[in-house]
């Protein structure tokens, strides 16, 4: 008899998650899963592109759906920050589906590998084993959280992919650049494209994912089509959205706003109530969706945001108020 | 322009049109809810109100530079007949806002009242607004007409100063409640700032009246 041991991330079933209509197992959904799994089915390519992140996770009985309760998805996909796309929260679910092309897609594996490959999203999920679905907490450096239930695969999975040569110590994530389509990107307000970068023992850790979906459906443009970093113990600004170009390299990336505003923003930004953003405090968080509008749900803001377990070894001997 | 002087002139107008701004939110959070402001409405409701202050702040400074660089201009002599009322406006707007922010930091949980504070004193971006709002205060409290006779006419416009300073920090903190620099603060406060260059300009200008004065004098 198989016991399963639950991960250490998945929190004790406490909270009851109601069945909420995100999951849609429709028979055309279940064909394109198929599809998928066996490459060889002749399935159209537009299929496999509609599958990018539209065909429901597959089960994979070592991360189920967990007790957290996702927030609801009308607030996940329209409380947004994508400067790309504007820098008001309201602007991204506009202003990034006016025409912004994010399928056909490809993405590059390059840099200290012995397999730099550039190819199109769709064949990437394949090589990648498919998808499954995960559903972490999100917590943003600006002191808000959500729960979100992503679909995508293991960010380790890309790295076997790429095979890191011995001196790649960092991944290097870039995002797209078309100033045409980004209305951000025309006004110049970030240095784009947007840089994010991983340790590669941090990307390698259990956690860290690649999403291509969320509730169960492609990845919406505004959350960072077709494909998005995840890494839920450090604040949201470290997600890079819409990757085309994963790098392997020596030295430590210098990531966006860490080169925007190094006194706020650094490389790790892990998540830590005890490490003060200087503007305002990181010990609480507001969680988005919950509570009424004059009364708002706040709750204390847990070290790596609830997943120390998995990631304080990583951070071991590291001042953690200098390395923010 | 006859007509929007006369309506300027009215009290009720401009009651009306101070109150208005703080009904705004109600649209997007009730009336017609909007997603990106249901996400987290008492934030929107929080910054709706700051701009609101912010906005108020501004357009009432510029009213006496208004009168001085266009004297016979009626509009600039309606709005001056409601100096004070806009700049309580003002403050009650920050009051507001700085209620709003208390409820929204403790989630009304009032053990973290003294934390919310103390952050509020160590974090110079909210210092700066929490100093402004108490110059704003002291404002309001001493705007009463037995405050200008208890203090003296010349003591209280020196004090009555204070609100330039006030200006000052809230574009500081405008500006630094974003991660970018935000234009608004720009079109908030632009206006007034080319506004008072000019009346400083104009004063320092000797009249052309004064002008003919003097010269007799130098011969």
């Amino acid at each position: 008899m198989l016991i399963r041991t639950k991960k250490d991330w998945e929190l004790p079933e406490s909270v009851v998650t109601s069945e909420t209509a995100y999951r849609t197992h429709n028979r055309r959904d279940f064909l394109k899963a198929i599809g998928l799994g066996a490459a060889g089915a002749a399935l159209a390519s537009s299929d496999l592109l509609a599958a990018t992140g539209g065909f429901p996770a597959k089960a994979n009985p070592d991360f189920p759906a967990s007790a957290l309760k996702p927030t609801a998805e009308q607030f996940v996909t329209s409380y947004n920050n994508f400067y790309e796309f504007g820098t008001a929260k309201e602007q991204p679910k506009d202003l990034a589906n006016r025409g912004w092309k994010t399928d056909p897609w490809t993405v590059e594996l390059t840099g200290l590998v012995n397999k730099p490959v550039k190819l199109d999203v769709n064949d990437l999920i394949k090589q990648a084993g498919g998808i499954e679905e995960r559903v972490y907490r999100h917590r943003c450096v600006e002191a808000w959280s959500m729960v979100v239930p992503w679909d995508g695969f293991a960010l380790a999975k890309l790295v076997a992919l790429a095979d890191p040569k011995p001196e790649a110590k960092y991944l290097k994530f870039t995002s797209f650049l078309d100033p045409k389509s980004s209305p951000g990107q025309a006004a110049d307000n970030l240095d784009y494209p947007y840089v994010e970068g991983l340790r590669i023992d941090e990307a390698t850790n259990e956690l860290a994912f690649i999403a291509t979906g969320i509730y169960g459906k492609a990845m919406p443009n505004q959350n960072g089509a077709p494909l998005r970093l995840v890494t839920p113990w450090k604040y949201g600004f470290k997600g890079i959205k819409s990757i085309v170009k994963i790098e392997f390299v020596a030295a430590q990336p210098n990531n966006t706003w860490k080169a925007m505003q190094s006194s706020e923003y650094g490389f790790y930004a892990n998540v830590n109530p005890t490490v003060d953003h200087p503007r305002w405090s990181q010990a609480s968080e507001r969680v988005i969706g919950e509570g009424s509008t004059f009364a708002p749900k706040r709750q204390p803001t847990l070290m790596f945001n609830g997943y120390e377990k998995q990631v304080a070894a990583l951070y071991k001997g590291l001042d953690l108020k200098k390395n923010y | 322009m006859a007509v929007l002087e006369k309506l300027l002139r009215s009290k009720v107008v401009i009651w009306i049109l101070l109150v208005l701004p703080g009904l705004w939110p109600i649209w997007p959070i009730w009336v017609r809810p909007d997603p990106s402001v249901g996400a987290d409405p008492l934030k929107f409701i929080l910054h709706h109100l700051g701009f609101t202050a912010c906005v108020l702040l501004a357009t009432v400074l510029t009213f006496t530079p208004l009168r001085m660089l266009w004297p016979k201009w009626g509009i600039a002599q309606a709005l001056n007949r409601h100096r004070r009322l806009v700049g309580v406006a003002a403050f009650v707007y920050a009051l507001l806002h700085l209620t709003t922010h208390v409820i929204y930091e403790t989630g009304l949980d009032w053990s973290q009242l003294g934390h919310v504070f103390q952050v509020a004193t160590t974090k110079p971006f909210q210092l700066v607004g929490l100093i402004a709002f108490t110059i704003l205060l002291i404002l309001t409290v001493t705007s009463p007409n037995a405050a200008i006779k208890a203090l003296g006419g010349k003591r209280w416009k020196l004090l009555h100063r204070l609100v330039y300073v006030a200006a000052a920090l809230a574009v500081y903190h405008q500006a630094a409640a974003r991660k970018l620099f935000p234009m608004q603060v720009v079109w908030i406060f632009g206006p007034l700032l080319a506004l008072e260059i000019a009346r400083i300009i104009r004063e320092r200008k000797p009249k052309p009246a004064a002008r003919r004065d003097a010269e007799p004098a130098k011969v």
